[in-house]
């Protein structure tokens, strides 16, 4: 069963980490489900796969009203960030779900209809949640060719999918990271071989580190906050990615 | 809830699914956690206050130690009623992932028809069964829930005997009379909302059982 945990809140502004399933298939990677809430909206990003659907939306409803939720953020198209979608949409068919022009022909066919997607073009675009304007911050080739962070300027929380995920052993199961250099370990050969192109590496870091950021919080692992958000920045600028080996 | 034939579990229909109405039962369910946290801080002042009544409220600091009690119990039955709703959330989401699997397989079985792949036979039996197995399951929860509603449901009356007991005793506290009566009224319109949110959760559930 998954457990979720209020990160930050601010009145009815709040963000939900829905993390850790211990009885979670060995076969199944780890995945990190993210909700945003303010004025009685919320939006799910990357809601994860279908075969764990059950745990997600469980964990979800004991913190949360998941009849709240108006909209699905995916990072990007794959199975593990988004093949739920169906699910989802049958709990709610007026969900809408943001996502990469790219992938607006590709995702349906997890499910959804024509009415269900809406395309966020390659330079991001604003996000309208409730009293809150989220920003879709580009990522391209981060690790998917169409790709997308959330940001939320007021929380001052950097949604990052894959960058900053990190592959731990069970027994390293905290909500944020407690030791930079113990933990970037667990995060190396992942994003050198999961993040394609040093350009495009290189873009997102100048990109994010120009916004205000206290968490950084990637779909696998745990979450980066105050001074290990701009360690990650350096170490992933410093890092030759796109290797198949180290 | 009928759980018999899970009617709309996972199916954007006109009627309501399944799940949303477990979800609604979770809500309601938590909307009364809150309250019974409400209830556990104002019996603890009117235990205060009635100390400081002194021997012009001794009936009403034995009632509200009571009061507290009662709190402590609901507080416990909510708590309870809570993981077994979350249960029933797991397993009615579980179903419906499982019906959507089912119906694509319905679904290639017909496409299929003319080809007779006899294969196909045992994947569409496991997938009932599987369904089965959770709707069992369900029927369980379903059955425990229920049972759990009626106990809260007594509790829910004996803290609104409790609260009008309370009124009675308030009635004699002398110059604290006042503040006594406000303290038990405002006890009596919080148990009034328990009351009313458990009753409406129990229609909800009978109204649709088998």
């Amino acid at each position: 069963m998954k457990t979720s945990h209020s990160i930050y809140q601010d009145g009815n502004h709040r963000w939900l980490a829905i993390v850790r399933d211990p009885e979670r298939a060995g076969h199944l990677i780890d995945t990190n489900e993210f909700l945003v809430e303010s004025g009685g909206d919320s939006l799910l990003c990357d809601p994860g796969g279908i075969e764990i659907f059950p745990a997600v939306f469980s964990a979800l409803c004991a913190e949360a009203d998941p009849t709240a939720i108006r909209g699905i953020f995916a990072s990007h198209q794959d199975p593990d960030i988004i093949s739920s979608l169906a699910l989802w949409l049958d709990f709610n068919p007026a969900l809408k779900c943001y996502t990469s022009w790219l992938w607006a022909t590709f995702l349906p066919h997890f499910g959804g209809t024509a009415d269900t997607f809406v395309s966020i073009p390659d330079e991001g675009m604003p996000i309208p949640l409730g009293a809150l304007d989220l920003r879709a911050i580009p990522a391209h080739y981060l690790h998917s060719s169409g790709n997308h962070h959330l940001y939320d300027p007021k929380a001052r929380i950097l949604f990052s999918g894959d960058v900053g995920a990190a592959l731990l052993p069970p027994e390293r199961n905290g909500l944020f990271v407690e030791d930079f250099d113990s933990h970037i370990r667990f995060a190396e050969g992942f994003h050198r071989r999961w993040m394609g192109s040093n350009a495009a590496k290189m873009a997102w870091c100048e990109r994010v580190a120009a916004l205000e950021i206290d968490m950084l919080c990637p779909q696998h692992g745990a979450i980066y906050q105050g001074a290990d958000v701009g360690r990650f920045i350096q170490w992933f600028a410093d890092l030759d990615v796109g290797r198949l080996r180290e | 809830m009928d759980v018999s034939t899970f009617e709309g579990v996972g199916a954007p229909s006109a009627q309501e699914s399944l799940l949303a109405r477990i979800v609604r039962v979770n809500e309601e369910i938590k909307a009364i956690v809150a309250t019974a946290f409400k209830i556990n801080l104002m019996a603890l002042n009117a235990i205060f206050l009635a100390k400081r009544a002194g021997t012009a409220a001794l009936g009403f600091g034995v009632l509200s130690n009571e009061l507290r009690r009662f709190a402590e119990d609901l507080t416990r039955e909510m708590a309870a009623l809570r993981v077994m709703t979350a249960g029933s959330v797991s397993t009615v989401s579980s179903l419906m992932q499982q019906r959507r699997l089912n119906s694509i397989l319905a679904a290639t079985v017909k496409e299929c028809a003319d080809a007779q792949i006899p294969a196909l036979t045992p994947v569409v039996e496991r997938g009932e069964w599987s369904m089965d197995e959770q709707l069992t399951r369900l029927r369980a929860l379903d059955k425990s829930l229920h049972g759990a509603l009626a106990d809260t449901n007594r509790l829910a009356e004996l803290g609104g005997v409790l609260a009008r007991s309370a009124k009675i005793e308030a009635a004699y506290g002398g110059r604290y009379s006042t503040a006594l009566m406000q303290v038990s009224t405002d006890f009596a319109e919080v148990i009034e909302l328990i009351k009313l949110s458990l009753e409406k959760l129990t229609k909800e559930r009978l109204a649709k059982d088998r």
